[in-house]
């Protein structure tokens, strides 16, 4: 039976900006999800039988906030009233920030909506690529509206896309995010999907690159403790490797409806979100059907989802009959393999030689520098005094 | 050495410190930008085995490590383990919870922003 972990929610295509990387086809179309919908997604979700204690919800896939609040304030208020007692529902956003106010901080507070911003770094790296559709930067706004989560006491993290520049520029991305108070980042580096086709993939020398630009932002992190809280790439790929020999691991990105992706008419796809509103000659439009037609519970039994799930299990067969990093991988990213390799069926990208093993080589390699019981080096005793500390300081500065 | 006896000891100092701690720690011994892998002449010790068996081997000393009463390989020093003051039931790791690989970090702001002994468990 499925395991619904994720909803990755489209409530609109438009996006108030025009990044040279976006993937998404209909950014300009001004279409909202209708109640109804979102009605009959929940409802089906809820009585799938898929479901566990707890549902992240994402509202993303077009910039969120060009919604009006009291469109989610109604959302939220319908999900409580359908929801079984004992599910716990994580509502996030995905946004450019741009259209942050008070009104929008007040909203997230008092729904506890987690929220990720997306800024590639100071302005001159962000205003290379996140652009207005009249061609200008998007820095100023991005910053303002972070400054203002930041003044309303908001928790967030970020998001970055790498470009071969900034990963150029580890001190001055560190020293960025310290100097505006931003403790949590995720790299994203600009990939090959849909129609995109990556400049960065086409540099050479690009994994080097990668794995230098994660090495000196971790030192640097690790040299200012209390500044950077959390690097997803390498918590990630620490928890991956140091973990027991019987600790489970599961990539959502290949179990059928781990991720559950629904645009805003109502189409439902699974597997990689990016693959909802793309299209491809083998496998159509990705989609399993829609919501306001078709039964949830039925879509396993689609014969493009067979298709879809068989390609897929043989590329993650592949992987692990191939790949000396399957274990923390577990077979890699679907829409990966499609836009590089042109099939499911197939193994290495450069999405996984970038983002799964210089990672993991980065964090295998910083384990064998660590000299037991060295006198000068970082020891457990230091780490245990700097834990609480962290802790510590993290609660003053939030309350 | 072998190499699962190399990590167990390298193991038994980081596991103590928490994922906070362990990240922190391995952090600090990252050389800087100017001598580093892949680039770097200076070849790590284990260069000469594959990464699915370091990777097992890693595996296989955490497991030994934290469980001093199987019949894994363990570190020699047993006193190491009275020193591990915040590390009961692999605490503070998150492991054995499922985790995405797609964009999304898969924490929650807000329910553990005030409870950090949670904060990696909520994967």
């Amino acid at each position: 039976m499925p395991r619904i972990e994720l909803l990755v929610i489209q409530p609109t295509p438009f996006c108030n900006i025009d990044c040279r990387y976006c993937y998404l086809p209909d950014r300009n179309s001004k279409a909202v999800v209708a109640p109804t919908t979102l009605f009959n997604l929940f409802s089906q979700v809820f009585a799938s039988g898929w479901l566990q204690d707890c549902l992240s919800v994402v509202w993303h896939a077009g910039e969120p906030m060009v919604v009006p609040i009291s469109f989610y304030r109604d959302a939220f208020r319908m999900i409580d009233r359908e929801k079984p007692d004992d599910l716990a529902i994580t509502h996030s956003f995905q946004t450019n920030g741009t259209l942050i106010d008070d009104a929008w901080c007040d909203f997230f507070a008092g729904e506890h909506v987690n929220v990720g911003v997306s800024i590639d770094g100071p302005k001159l790296l962000h205003d290379r690529n996140r652009l207005t559709r009249s061609g200008r930067g998007t820095f100023d706004r991005t910053i303002a509206g972070i400054r203002l989560l930041r003044r309303h006491k908001v928790p967030f993290h970020v998001i970055s896309v790498l470009s071969a520049a900034s990963m150029a520029a580890a001190r001055e991305m560190f020293d960025f995010y310290t100097e505006e108070g931003i403790e949590r980042v995720c790299f994203n580096v600009e990939e090959s999907e849909g129609d995109h086709v990556s400049e960065c993939f086409a540099e050479g020398g690009i994994e080097a690159a990668y794995y230098r630009f994660l090495s000196e932002f971790w030192r640097l992190s690790a040299a200012a403790p209390g500044k950077i809280e959390f690097i997803r790439e390498i918590e990630h790929a620490v928890q991956q490797v140091i973990r027991p020999k019987d600790a489970s691991f599961n990539n959502q990105l290949v179990e059928p409806f781990a991720i559950t992706s629904m645009d805003w008419a109502g189409n439902i796809s699974t597997f990689s979100p990016e693959l909802l509103g793309l299209k491809n000659a083998e496998y159509g439009d990705f989609l399993l059907g829609n919501i306001n037609r078709d039964a949830l519970v039925d879509m396993p039994r689609r014969a493009n989802f067979a298709k879809m799930l068989a390609d897929i299990e043989a590329g993650v067969a592949l992987c692990r009959e191939r790949c000396e990093y399957f274990s923390v991988c577990g077979g890699g990213e679907p829409v990966n393999k499609l836009a590089e390799n042109g099939t499911f069926v197939s193994t290495e990208t450069t999405y996984c030689r970038l983002t799964k093993m210089q990672a993991t080589d980065l964090v295998l390699d910083a384990l064998e520098r660590v000299t037991p019981g060295a006198p000068n080096q970082n020891t457990p005793a230091a780490a245990r005094i700097e834990t609480p500390i962290l802790a510590q300081d993290r609660r003053v500065r939030w309350e | 050495m072998s190499l699962q006896q190399k990590y167990a000891k390298i193991l038994s100092e980081i596991l103590p410190a928490g994922l906070v701690g362990a990240s922190l720690l391995l952090g600090s011994v990252v050389p800087s930008s100017a001598n580093q892998r892949p680039q770097s002449a200076q070849p790590l010790a284990s260069d000469g085995d594959a990464v699915a068996q370091r990777l097992a081997a890693v595996r296989a000393a955490v497991s030994a490590v934290g469980d001093p009463a199987g019949t894994a390989a363990k570190p020699g020093d047993g006193n190491l383990r009275l020193a591990w003051g915040n590390w009961n039931n692999w605490g503070g790791w998150g492991w054995g919870r499922p985790w995405g690989g797609w964009g999304w970090p898969n924490w929650n702001n807000w329910r553990n922003w005030n409870n950090w002994n949670n904060w990696w468990r909520n994967w």
